[in-house]
């Protein structure tokens, strides 16, 4: 093929060995291929190396772009939008043919009208764009510190973020304990189907989100659709929030705990109890965190020696993700995990017990298992969710004049809930 | 109206024509099932208009969605996440894509090797997604007609819709056993000369659909005509019932397009409905270019030179060109009408290809079942999973070696219907036919030089009726030829 620069979105005319094809070029996902979009609206692909010859016939000319009226809604309550990433914050890109993020607050406009209309987008923030499994704790501290600005400005009714689903549980868990004293609604949203399409959840999504930034709850809410259907939405504590589903709308549940809330188009309905906002209340930012902890999933026969990587690494404290109550392999096992645990302890790394069961408290004292474990030192959790202790458990290390033991088991958002109802 | 009349008003019509295949579901492993059992769940859903690059928002899709209706969707265990939009799509089904192949073989196309699955935006609720997902497969084909040559312009797969179940005010209810049934969708040029050739065309694609995996009955085939005359504008026109109203059809939207530009005036290009009496009403305006986008969570589709000769070696062939092929077989008209109309053919080419015989092979796979119901009062169906094609081809074998004869056949089928084993069903309450060989060489041996009837004679009047004259005269000729 001869060497010639393109442009997605060029039209031309690509000749092969018996004939000729006309239509838009565009950047193929495959290197090696480029794609072409037909008159018809198709798009089909050539190997590079059976192009004898492009043709551009008439240069890529942008279409224009709608005039949108993107204007402060000054009658509604304020609130501020921080945009983070992830599917809710993605659009179609028909240049690459694939899925990136929106490059302006004008694009969320033209996907989003609904939500600019029921409340005063007074600011939108950009702290980053990124999938939300690239996220880390710097990251948590970015979208805390954007938060700040506004949780004392008595404009802003509530903050709304838009964030990717893999671990916005992790995220929600983050800026529950980093926000201290709330003083109004902090909402995260997403979405699992795209923005492109006409059914996509974020619409709903969005606009029980602005109900719920607008309301008196004074807490670190996820919302999103309650089932598959699009009538209702739930509230999730920060804390007692999971990602249940790999694609389901209604993959976040709550777990250990009821919803705050339940909201549709036109009722906000309250299930448990929250904090009420509080204009005199001042909010404020500690997001000091331990890098060096570690999430483990025990499985049957597992080697404890991979302790000793933890160990000669420099980690600090270690969540262990055991069976049922709080098991793990001891005395009676081939692989005892009991003589490890003890010598990581004494070597500086606290080490804490959630269950795998998801659901449910762990409890020590119903095998022997658990009471030597116990006996090691290892610190039972109570009924929190792995991601909301591994948060957790940086969080307090990151306090290096806190009592970790004291501090892992007070209840600062919800994390602890000492008394499963039945559902 | 004459054809020389067609042409001078500057006719021009092709035909689309949407056949569903016979497999799993396109993006999913469903069962290509429809129910009329009450569904086990029902879910609400609301579509949104979603503008384009520019911020513009599709004609169609516009006017499909000023409703802003609320949709029900009633599922089933046969159906699952993806139909729901709650799961990605799963990889093309390759059966689909097979017999899409096919298609495309059987009508001349040239196959495209890279293709994208593209998302054809579809916002009457029909579509969980907001969207059709279809690929173009294959573009240049042709087939022949009484008019000479009609091109293909294109072939695609794709998703079939939901199925509408009812409307009520403000609520569209559907159904999702329907969505994701694979679709092949067949475009012609405009080379479509006047009403009846549309209607030969028509007739003619469904008869060329029909020789591959395709589904049958009522909504497996629609058809719909794109149609236009000198300065017009193009119409599409859905819903046939069947072809027959086409021509009807033709006729009258060329009259109404006529009397439009006669009065001065120029009709909308818009999409009409074929009523039962071949009137046509609108339906919706004519869908606009932005409404197609890649299917960004599928790879491209690539279709390969091995699997295009595969299906290319199997392919199937015309219902006339099997039925000669059948009688130079040997089967008479009558059983080659019976084979077609009872899909009996994969199981005679089966048998036919273990031992040959095909008048024998069409009288069990067409006759004796049938006799063996009626005079046993069971269900034809019945009949045939017990004679399925193990024991059919477990008689043929004894046959063509000889320990069966042709005329027991019919009792030992009977025998097995009864419920006996077919290892004991063969053996017949007489002396075993090798036996009676040894007896009958024995005395050709004894007696040298006579003629095959004298022998004849000899044999029937000691071994009457262990063996047939049919058998005898084939053991004495191999006899003699020693």
């Amino acid at each position: 093929m001869e060497k010639q620069k393109f442009d997605s979105g060029d039209f031309v005319e690509i000749s092969l060995s018996k004939e000729k094809y006309r239509g838009t070029y565009l950047e193929s996902p495959e290197s090696g291929l480029i794609l072409l979009k037909l008159e018809n609206g198709y798009n089909i692909g050539f190997n590079k190396k059976d192009i004898l010859k492009i043709n551009k016939i008439k240069n890529f000319k942008e279409e224009k772009k709608l005039d949108l009226n993107f204007t402060e809604n000054l009658d509604k309550p304020g609130i501020v939008l921080i945009v983070t990433g992830g599917t809710i914050s993605s659009r179609l890109n028909p240049g690459k043919g694939g899925v990136d993020f929106v490059e302006s607050p004008e694009d969320l406009f033209l996907y989003y009208p609904e939500i600019f209309n029921l409340v005063n987008v007074k600011k939108i923030e950009v702290p980053f764009m990124k999938g939300s499994e690239n996220l880390d704790f710097k990251d948590w501290q970015k979208i805390a510190k954007v938060c700040g600005n506004y949780l004392n400005d008595s404009s802003i009714s509530g903050i709304i973020i838009l964030h990717g689903t893999d671990s916005l549980h992790f995220t929600s868990a983050a800026l529950s304990f980093f926000i201290r004293d709330l003083n109004k609604p902090v909402v995260l949203t997403y979405s699992q189907r795209s923005t492109d399409r006409a059914s996509s959840d974020a619409r709903l999504n969005l606009e029980c989100a602005a109900k719920v930034a607008t309301s008196n709850i004074a807490e670190v809410v996820v919302v999103g659709h309650a089932n598959s259907e699009d009538y209702f939405c739930l509230g999730i504590p920060g804390t007692k929030v999971r990602k249940l589903h790999s694609s389901k709308r209604d993959a976040f549940k709550p777990v250990n705990r009821k919803a705050f809330l339940e909201i549709s188009r036109d009722s906000i309905k309250k299930i448990s109890d929250y904090k009420l906002i509080d204009k005199n209340r001042k909010s404020f930012l500690d997001f000091k965190f331990e890098e060096k902890i570690g999430l483990i999933k025990f499985y049957p026969g597992q080697d404890p020696k991979i302790l000793d990587y933890y160990v000669k690494n420099g980690y600090k404290g270690l969540i262990i993700e055991m069976l049922g109550l709080g098991q793990i392999a001891t005395s009676g096992s081939r692989n005892s995990w009991i003589k490890k645990l003890k010598e990581i302890q004494k070597k500086g790394i606290f080490v804490c017990a959630t269950s795998q069961t998801i659901f449910g408290r762990t409890n020590p004292y119903v095998y022997v298992t658990g009471r030597e474990l116990v006996d090691s030192g290892v610190l039972y959790l109570e009924d929190m969710l792995s991601e909301t202790a591994l948060v957790k458990l940086g969080w307090v290390l990151g306090h290096k004049d806190w009592d970790i033991r004291k501090k892992m088991l007070e209840n600062f958002s919800w994390e602890i809930n000492d008394r499963i109802e039945f559902e | 109206m004459k054809d020389e009349e067609y042409e001078k008003i500057g006719f021009k019509a092709g035909l689309e024509i949407h056949q569903q295949l016979d497999s799993n579901k396109l993006f999913c492993n469903c069962p290509s099932i429809l129910r009329s059992d009450n569904p086990l769940f029902e879910i609400k859903r609301n579509l949104h208009l979603v503008a384009g690059e520019s911020g513009i928002v599709d004609l169609a899709a516009k006017y499909q969605h000023q409703k802003g209706e609320d949709f029900f969707y009633q599922g089933y265990d046969t159906t699952c996440l993806v139909e729901l939009d709650e799961e990605p799509p799963h990889k093309i089904n390759e059966e689909a894509l097979e017999i899409a192949i096919e298609i495309a073989l059987l009508f001349n196309c040239e196959l495209i090797p890279i293709s994208q699955i593209m998302r054809k935006t579809v916002i009457d609720g029909s579509n969980t997604s907001g969207f059709q997902r279809t690929v173009m497969i294959a573009r240049n084909g042709y087939f022949d007609t009484s008019h000479g040559k009609v091109r293909i312009d294109s072939i695609y797969l794709e998703e079939d819709s939901c199925r509408l179940i009812k409307k009520e005010e403000g609520s569209v209810f559907y159904r999702l056993d329907r969505l994701g049934i694979p679709l092949v969708e067949i475009s012609t040029k405009p080379d479509l000369k006047n009403a009846s050739h549309v209607k030969e065309a028509a007739l003619k694609i469904g008869e060329i659909l029909r020789s591959s995996r395709v589904r049958r009955g009522i909504g497996t085939i629609r058809q719909d005509l794109n149609i236009s005359i000198k300065n017009s504008n193009r119409v599409e026109i859905k819903g046939f019932q069947d072809p027959n109203i086409m021509e009807k059809c033709v006729e009258m939207e060329v009259l109404r397009q006529k009397k439009i530009l006669d009065s001065g005036q120029k009709n909308q290009s818009e999409v009409r409905n074929c009523l039962p009496d071949g009137n046509t009403e609108f339906l919706r305006p004519m869908p606009g270019s932005h409404r197609m986008y890649p299917e960004t969570d599928l790879e491209l589709l690539k279709i390969s030179r091995e699997k295009i000769n595969l299906v290319k070696k199997n392919l199937p062939r015309l219902r006339r060109e099997i039925q000669d092929d059948l009688k130079s077989k040997g089967l008479s008209e009558e059983m080659i009408h019976l084979l077609f109309k009872y899909r009996k053919l994969n199981e005679f080419k089966e048998l036919y290809s273990l031992h040959g015989n095909a008048p024998l092979i069409g009288k069990l796979l067409l006759v004796f079942p049938k006799e063996i119901a009626s005079r046993e009062k069971r269900d034809l169906e019945e009949i045939e999973s017990i004679l399925n094609l193990d024991v059919l081809s477990f008689v043929l074998d004894k046959i063509y070696k000889d320990r069966l004869h042709m005329a027991d056949l019919k009792q030992v089928l009977e025998r097995v219907v009864s419920g006996m084993n077919i290892e004991e069903a063969i053996k017949l309450n007489k002396p075993e036919i090798e036996g009676i060989r040894e007896k009958i060489f024995k005395l050709i041996k004894d007696k040298p030089g006579l003629s095959i009837n004298a022998y004849m004679g000899l044999i029937m009047k000691d071994f009457k009726g262990q063996i047939s004259g049919e058998e005898a005269t084939k053991i004495i000729n191999q006899f003699l030829k020693q």
